[in-house]
């Protein structure tokens, strides 16, 4: 077996919060790999940390200290222009709350990314936002207001929106938060087969164990730290293997 | 469209109410700026029109003498002596040759030579003084408008008649037709008629001049060969300042533009100027206030949504071009809006406020109104305007955007 490819290691990696003159230490050296393909989730109670995390390795926030390498390039010392350009074309967010755009169609908003980046909305980008849109199951609400949408409907298009520039990572902070319990599942399934189907890697945070029993690796961080990395076994645990370093 | 003019005009447009009340701000701003202009612009015409109208762009007269010792009867006696008009009376002596050199320069419209003096003017008990002023019968209107402002008789100079105004008239109470008697300062008598009344709502024209046959002036003020002055027309009465420089220098003759003989008049217009500038500077300002205080405010409830677009990896120039743009968009619209309505509202002004005689209530220009300037300098101070609220959008901490 091929070894699995990583495309994020973080070392020893630390966040203080200085507020006034208190100074908050809330990751306390963290160090993991997160492979290509990878389902993961990211357990842990709330005020550990996890939306830190994310935080951090999403580039919106920085690290007090410790290195982060994704797709070998170093990211702790890159400036914030070179940051936001990376995540643009790397790095896929969905949030807890949908943060859709109010003004712009369900169509629109899967597209901003890309649309933002070629500085005009080109037809390749609108037939690749109507994919996506096609598969999170809402083909027949493209051109909908964001706003005319139900909450899970709007979690769905948010999640083709983080797909849109085929990012490496796609970071998920508690994206079933906000959701009731069908339409978690609703929405976790399609994770699930988006990973499945194409491959994406996927950090999933999350407090409900369910969920967590969905992804193949589980991190936990407790205080700041990481209790334990942990493996699913299982029949179920075939088609959520880390796939291979392979696009 | 380019994207970030796709969101600009997308956000104007998702808010209507604050977007139709900055155009409608912006737009009263420069209709208040192109009918400012309008108004003043017309204003200034008017003034130049009223005071140039009736006075030469360039006077030609002789110098002032230079203190010159005459010698007096005994050989020992010297006896410095200004000599001045009482004594010898100054005139051009040459003045032929200046009218061909004048002729011959195409900004010239018209040239009149004209003898001046002082006389009194007698009728009966009454007596006025008045200052002659001789030209040539047909050259009467070419300097003030005498012939169309005639209120009697006629604007005929014959060799035994003059034109008074029509204050002088009253004062002496002589009516066309009439004869007065006429007594220069040179000592000579004539008696002539009153061939025409005028008035040209200039009073020191309507009450001192008296117009006079050209030959028959001469006579009466002894001056055979020279004239006092030469009186000049333009073409562009602006042309005036540096032609007056080049002939004085060229002829030696004290040459003396309208705008020195004006100076109250030029400050008075330059004043009003200033004021005009003045409220159009503030009606630019208030376009600035406005657009400024609105982005800002768009700013603030668009925070998350911003946030997120960073969060996306859109760029801090993309939002800022994106706050920009709309600034652009509702000054340029709201310019647009204004400048259309200040130009229907100086032609309705123009065209239909007059008074009982048809004269416009309003001097305005309607042409004057500086409607492209008024559209780009308000465009300009919007997008100027949105900076402020650009980058504060710009700077917007995506985490913290998105976490509220
Ligand atoms: N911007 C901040 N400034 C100061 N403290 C913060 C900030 N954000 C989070 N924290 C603190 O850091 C800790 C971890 O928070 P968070 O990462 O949101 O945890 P989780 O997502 O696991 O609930 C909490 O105690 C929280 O109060
Ligand atoms: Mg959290």
């Amino acid at each position: 077996m091929t070894t699995p490819r990583s495309i994020l290691d973080i070392t020893d990696l630390r966040k203080d919060y200085v507020t006034g003159d208190t100074v908050a230490q809330v990751l306390k050296g963290l160090s993991f790999s997160v492979y290509a393909g990878e389902f993961l989730a990211l357990l842990g109670p709330s005020g550990s940390g996890k939306s830190t995390l994310l935080s951090i390795l999403g580039t919106l926030l920085r690290p007090t200290s410790g290195s982060m390498r994704m797709l070998g390039q170093e990211l702790s010392t890159a400036t914030d222009a070179e940051l936001t350009n990376f995540r643009s074309r790397n790095i896929g967010f969905v949030f807890q709350y949908h943060h859709l755009l109010p003004d712009f169609s369900a169509l629109e908003n899967v597209a901003f990314p890309a649309s933002a980046v070629m500085g005009r909305e080109t037809d390749a980008v609108l037939l690749r936002a109507a994919q996506l849109l096609d598969r999170v199951g809402l083909r027949d609400r493209m051109h909908y207001k964001a706003t005319k949408l139900s909450g899970g409907q709007k979690q769905r298009v948010a999640i083709a929106r983080a797909l849109m520039m085929n990012p490496a990572l796609v970071l998920a902070d508690e994206p079933t938060g906000n959701l009731d319990r069908e339409n978690a599942e609703h929405v976790m399934a399609l994770l699930a087969r988006i990973n499945a189907e194409s491959g994406t890697t996927f950090l999933i945070s999350t407090h409900d164990p369910d969920i967590a029993a969905r992804c193949h690796r589980r991190l936990t961080v407790i205080d700041g730290r990481l209790a334990g990395i942990e493996t699913s076994s299982g029949p179920d645990d075939a088609g959520h293997r880390p796939m291979l370093a392979a696009e | 469209m380019p994207f970030r003019l796709k969101i600009a005009t997308r956000y104007l447009l998702s808010n209507r109410a604050q977007s139709v009340l900055l155009l409608t701000g912006v737009a009263i701003g420069v209709l208040v700026f192109c009918f400012m202009s309008a108004l003043i612009n017309g204003l200034t015409q008017y003034q130049i029109t009223q005071t140039v109208g009736a006075i030469p762009h360039l006077t030609f007269e002789p110098r002032e003498r230079e203190p010159r010792v005459i010698s007096g009867d005994k050989a020992t006696m010297v006896l410095p002596a200004v000599v001045n008009g009482n004594l010898q009376r100054t005139q051009i002596r040459s003045w032929q040759s200046l009218m061909d050199s004048l002729s011959a320069d195409p900004a010239v419209r018209v040239a009149v030579p004209i003898v001046s003096g002082n006389a009194l003017l007698t009728r009966g008990q009454a007596v006025g003084s008045v200052a002659i002023t001789g030209v040539k019968p047909e050259q009467l209107s070419d300097i003030a408008d005498i012939a169309p402002n005639i209120i009697a008789g006629t604007a005929e100079l014959d060799l035994d008649g003059i034109l008074i105004g029509a204050r002088l008239a009253k004062n002496l109470s002589v009516s066309v037709g009439q004869p007065v008697v006429m007594r220069s300062d040179r000592g000579r008598e004539r008696t002539v008629k009153v061939r025409g009344i005028f008035r040209l709502g200039i009073e020191s024209l309507d009450e001192r001049v008296a117009y006079m046959n050209f030959k028959a002036a001469r006579a009466l003020l002894d001056l055979e060969n020279g004239v006092s002055r030469v009186e000049v027309k333009l073409f562009d009465l602006y042309a005036a300042p540096p032609m007056s420089e080049v002939y004085g220098a060229a002829t030696g003759l004290k040459v003396t533009s309208w705008i020195e003989k004006n100076r109250r008049l030029f400050d008075a217009i330059q004043g009003q100027g200033t004021t005009g500038t003045l409220i159009k500077v503030f009606s630019i300002v208030t376009i600035v206030i406005g657009v400024a205080s609105a982005l800002l405010l768009t700013t603030m409830r668009r925070r998350a949504e911003i946030g997120i677009m960073r969060s996306m990896g859109v760029s801090k120039e993309f939002i800022t071009t994106v706050f920009v743009a709309q600034g652009v968009l509702i000054g340029l619209a709201g310019a647009t809006l204004g400048a259309g309505l200040g130009y229907s509202a100086c032609w309705a002004l123009a065209e239909f406020a007059k008074r009982a005689d048809g004269r416009a209530l309003l001097t305005i220009d309607v042409a004057g109104g500086n409607y492209a300037y008024g559209i780009a300098l308000a465009t300009f101070a919007s997008a100027l305007a949105a900076i402020l609220p650009a980058r504060a959008a710009a700077k917007i901490d995506p985490l913290e955007a998105i976490s509220q």
